[in-house]
């Protein structure tokens, strides 16, 4: 058995006398795509938090690599090769595309972007690893318009591909196709699928349909915790599971 | 590859009116004093606009540096057997920074309200320091007769400075260089990260990048030119006043830059000149000017919010719509 690429242990997250997270144990394996589900307000965002150093742990532990990461935060975190995506998009809009997505790749040794008199040309473009993702995300036609001028369902592609261009080594999905209508759907599951090829995909997803189908394993959430795990046959078999989402939501998908 | 006329234009156009403008004042100006001031004001407000327009940072505490700058200056010149001008200067600029870096350290703790309000509590502490500090600052008098010693080398005077033109001259070099360096700031990765910061900070820690040290970074840059610009002021007046370090100070130097626009640094450029010619002009007509300033800032911040950049950028593109609207209907005809 290999060891996980990342391993969170007994994560707790409280605001106030609200407990968000009761103690939560995940173990991602390298080269997996690993699905957060449960019902909303089941604490699957909070989780993605604390993972990803958004918001720091009110008690844990969390190993990225065989290093402690639980006290650092999100951008140091990154440089470690752990990037994420957000519920709500969150872009640079007022800036290109191709800007938003060099800003993410330099952000991986954001140390040469302190210089006040170097331009971003040459290898600061990070040309190669911005086209190399504006082609999966198929947004080159694109790459020039600013970021909050393009439709949705390319805001949230884009949203993606922030996380990629740090080429980092597990990428964190929050629900990458919220809000988006039915016709960008086909788009953002090859997108995902395609990912695991160089990635650990860790995400959070309400469309069972995507969920079921890519998923190598599936963590079921409720109320802050963890209330099973397993492949998505074993997962949508499990009559708890079946009774958290009220039978009505795991539909789709292949068996 | 050589660039083409044309595209070095483009390329440098923001120095090229800046250029403009620094040969133009002495051609269309009497004062020199006053010419000077506008330079002078101008670099303060680009080092605001650096905060405010390239980071999204609204400080009242330009005012700490540039006051500080005045007496840096001022006490380099007066004191200590007086240290050579070059020297001095850079002390200045080298206080003005320093001064960031303790405000911004502490203010960019915090974001929006909080961060305006403790940067307004620096420039309120900084204020009665220097008061209740008159062997340094000369309290409520300022420090005096600060002299604008000659630029010399091996003790041949090169430079009179002693004249305003002949003062307006080194400033509008000094000028001309720090223009070229904040510009390039702007231009450079640092700069474009602060944009991103400024659009968006929330992404700009999640992609990597450590956020409180872009913004600190940002204010000493500030700082060092705010302080700088302090000092040429104290020797363009011959006092470093208790006015410099004063809260309205700051309110001056945001007030520029925000007429001027914040899209660029050439506006800074813009707002500065505009407020000094103008106040100099209200205040001949009345003794109230201050008023109809006002008027001018409510007019900008509700209907020109691009500052007299955005407003000279518009009729522009309005002028060339016009003018192809007008090759159209030739076309056509």
């Amino acid at each position: 058995m290999t060891t996980p690429i990342l391993e969170a242990t007994g994560v707790v997250k409280q605001y106030g006398k609200f407990m968000a997270l009761g103690g939560v144990d995940l173990r991602v394996m390298p080269g997996t795509i690993h699905s957060v589900i449960g019902p909303n307000g089941a604490g699957k965002t909070t989780l993605f938090h604390m993972l990803t150093g958004t918001r720091p742990v009110s008690a844990g532990r969390i190993v990225f690599e065989g290093k402690d990461v639980t006290a650092e935060s999100d951008y140091q975190r990154v440089q470690r090769g752990i990037a994420r995506s957000f519920q709500v998009t969150s872009l640079f809009p007022n800036l290109s595309v191709r800007e938003n997505l060099r800003l993410a790749a330099l952000g991986t040794s954001p140390r040469r972007a302190m210089s006040g008199w170097r331009l971003p040309t040459g290898e600061l473009a990070c040309t190669e690893v911005v086209d190399q993702v504006l082609d999966r995300l198929e947004l080159s036609h694109v790459a020039n318009a600013a970021a909050g001028v393009l439709s949705h369902g390319q805001q949230r592609r884009l949203e993606v591909g922030m996380a990629l261009a740090a080429r980092p080594r597990a990428v964190f999905l929050d629900e990458p196709t919220s809000g988006m209508g039915v016709d960008d759907l086909g788009a953002m599951k090859r997108l995902i699928r395609g990912l695991v090829q160089d990635h650990t995909v860790v995400l959070i997803e309400h469309n069972m349909d995507i969920v079921m189908d890519i998923s190598d394993t599936i963590t079921v959430m409720q109320q802050g915790k963890v209330l099973m795990e397993g492949a998505p046959a074993h997962v949508r078999g499990d009559p708890r599971v079946r009774a958290a989402y009220l039978g009505n939501m795991i539909t789709g998908g292949k068996a | 590859m050589m660039a083409s006329g044309k595209q070095w234009l483009i390329r440098y156009r923001y120095w090229w009116l800046v250029l403009g403008i620094t040969v133009l004042l002495p051609l269309m100006m009497r004062s020199g004093t006053l010419a000077t001031e506008v330079l002078i004001y101008a670099m303060a407000a680009m080092a605001c606009n650096l905060l405010l327009g390239y980071t999204g940072l609204l400080s009242f505490g330009q005012g700490i540096f540039f006051g500080l700058g005045s007496y840096a200056v001022g006490l380099a010149l007066t004191r200590f057997g007086g240290l050579p001008m070059p020297v001095a200067l850079l002390g200045a600029a080298v206080t003005g920074a320093l001064a960031a870096g303790l405000v911004g350290w502490f203010s960019i703790r915090q974001r929006g309200t909080y961060f305006v309000m403790l940067t307004l509590a620096f420039a309120q502490m900084f204020y009665f320091i220097a008061y209740t500090a008159p062997g340094l600052t000369g309290g409520d008098n300022g420090l005096l007769d600060i002299p604008r010693p000659s630029i010399a080398i091996g003790g041949h005077a090169l430079i009179d400075l002693t004249s305003s033109w002949g003062f307006y001259g080194f400033v509008a070099v000094l000028f001309l260089i720090v223009f070229a360096l904040v510009l390039r700031v702007t231009e450079s990765v640092l700069g474009r990260t602060l944009l991103a910061i400024r659009d968006n900070e929330e992404r700009a820690l999640a992609v990597g990048y450590n956020v409180r040290a872009f913004k600190l970074l940002a204010f000493v840059i500030s700082g060092a030119v705010t302080g700088l610009a302090g000092a040429l002021h104290a020797m363009l007046t011959g006092i470093a006043p208790l006015a410099n370090i004063d809260y309205h100070a700051s309110e001056m130097i945001l007030i520029m830059t925000v007429i001027g626009g914040t899209s660029n640094i050439f506006a800074s450029v813009l707002g500065a000149a505009f407020y000094v010619l103008l106040a100099d002009w209200l205040s001949t007509l009345w003794p109230r000017w201050l008023m109809l300033l006002g008027f001018l800032l409510i007019a900008v911040s509700l209907f020109m919010q691009r500052g007299l950049w955005g407003l000279g950028a518009s009729v522009a593109t309005r002028l060339r719509g016009v003018r192809s609207a007008a090759a159209t209907q030739e076309e056509r005809a």
